[in-house]
C-alpha cells in the first residue's frame, strides 16, 4: 500500500531509474541494449570543432591567408613552391590509423601504421596509437631530412586529430592541411547495416 | 565530387597553430554535410529510414524557419544604431 502511494506520487522518476517492465526478455534486452548505447559516450572522430559555430572567426582579416589562391602552388615555403613540397598522407580509420610520406609526385618513401608501431587489436584504433605512430614516422623523415610538409588526411576515425598533433610534436614544419575523405552524394549501394 | 588535391578543402596553418587550422577545416566540412554524407553511406540506408530522415529534416527546417522569424521579430529595434557599443 505504501508502495503504491509513492509510486504514485512520483511515477515518472521512478520508471526512469528502473528497468522497463516486459513480459518477454528479449523484448527487454533490446530496451537495455539501447539505454547502454545511449548513455555511452560519443565516439572521437577527430573532428573537434566540427559543430561549433564560429560567429566571426572566418571573417575577420586573420584568415587572409588561411585558404588557398591562384598564386598558392608557387607560393615558397623554405625555398621550396607549394606544389613540389612532400606530402604526409594520413589514412584514418575507426580501427586504424596509417601514416605515409611521399613526395609531391605521389611516390611512397615510409609508411607506418599503429600496427607496425606494435599496437594490436582494438589498441591499433586509439588516439594515442595514432599519435606514436606519426612521431615515429616523422623522427625518421627529419633523419633523412625532410621538414616542411603538407598534410593529406583521409577518414574519421580518433587517430584524425592526434595523428597530425604528433607529427607537429616530434618537430616537423606542416604547412596546410588538406582533407581529402571520399564522399559521393550517389555511391554503389553500401554493405548492409550493421546490427547492435 | 572529384577536385584538385591540394586546392579544394585545404586550410593554411598559421603561427604553427595545427589545432586551430584542423578545427576550421572541421567546422567548414561539417557545416556543407561531407562528414554527415560520409557517415551516411558507410552503410545502407533503407528506403523507409530514407523517407523518415527526409521528413524529418524538412519538419526541422520549417520549425527553424518559423524560430528565426519569431527571434527576429522580438530582437526587433527602431534605433539608428540597433546595438550601441557592440561594434
Amino acid at each position: 500500500m505504501l508502495l503504491r502511494s509513492v509510486l504514485n506520487r512520483f511515477p515518472t522518476q521512478i520508471c526512469s531509474k528502473t528497468r522497463q517492465f516486459q513480459t518477454t526478455a528479449s523484448l527487454a534486452k533490446v530496451e537495455d541494449r539501447k539505454q547502454m548505447l545511449a548513455s555511452l559516450p560519443e565516439k572521437d572522430e577527430g573532428t573537434a570543432g566540427e559543430k561549433s559555430i564560429g560567429i566571426d572567426s572566418l571573417v575577420s582579416s586573420r584568415t587572409k591567408n588561411l585558404f588557398v589562391d591562384a598564386d598558392t602552388p608557387k607560393k615558397l615555403f623554405n625555398g621550396v613552391p607549394f606544389c613540389e613540397l612532400p606530402i604526409c598522407n594520413i589514412r584514418v580509420s575507426p580501427n586504424n590509423t596509417i601514416v605515409s610520406l611521399s613526395d609531391h609526385k605521389g611516390l611512397i618513401q615510409m609508411i607506418r601504421s599503429c600496427g607496425i608501431e606494435g599496437f594490436k587489436n582494438a589498441r591499433k584504433g586509439t588516439n594515442i596509437a595514432a599519435q606514436a605512430t606519426a612521431i615515429s614516422l616523422s623522427q625518421k623523415a627529419i633523419e633523412r631530412g625532410i621538414k616542411t610538409v603538407r598534410v593529406n588526411v583521409r577518414g574519421l576515425g580518433p587517430g584524425r586529430m592526434s595523428a597530425i598533433k604528433g607529427l607537429q610534436m616530434a618537430g616537423m614544419n606542416i604547412v596546410s592541411i588538406t582533407d581529402s575523405t571520399p564522399v559521393s552524394w550517389n555511391p554503389p549501394r553500401p554493405r548492409k547495416q550493421r546490427r547492435l | 565530387m572529384k577536385h584538385i588535391k591540394f586546392i579544394a578543402r585545404t586550410v593554411f596553418v598559421q603561427n604553427n597553430n595545427v589545432e586551430e587550422a584542423c578545427r576550421v577545416l572541421n567546422r567548414i566540412l561539417g557545416k556543407e554535410e561531407i562528414f554527415d554524407q560520409f557517415r551516411r553511406t558507410r552503410y545502407y540506408e533503407k528506403p523507409f529510414q530514407v523517407r523518415r530522415r527526409v521528413n524529418f529534416e524538412k519538419c526541422k527546417s520549417i520549425y527553424n524557419e518559423d524560430m528565426d522569424r519569431k527571434i527576429q521579430f522580438i530582437l526587433r529595434k527602431n534605433r539608428v544604431e540597433p546595438f550601441p557599443g557592440c561594434n
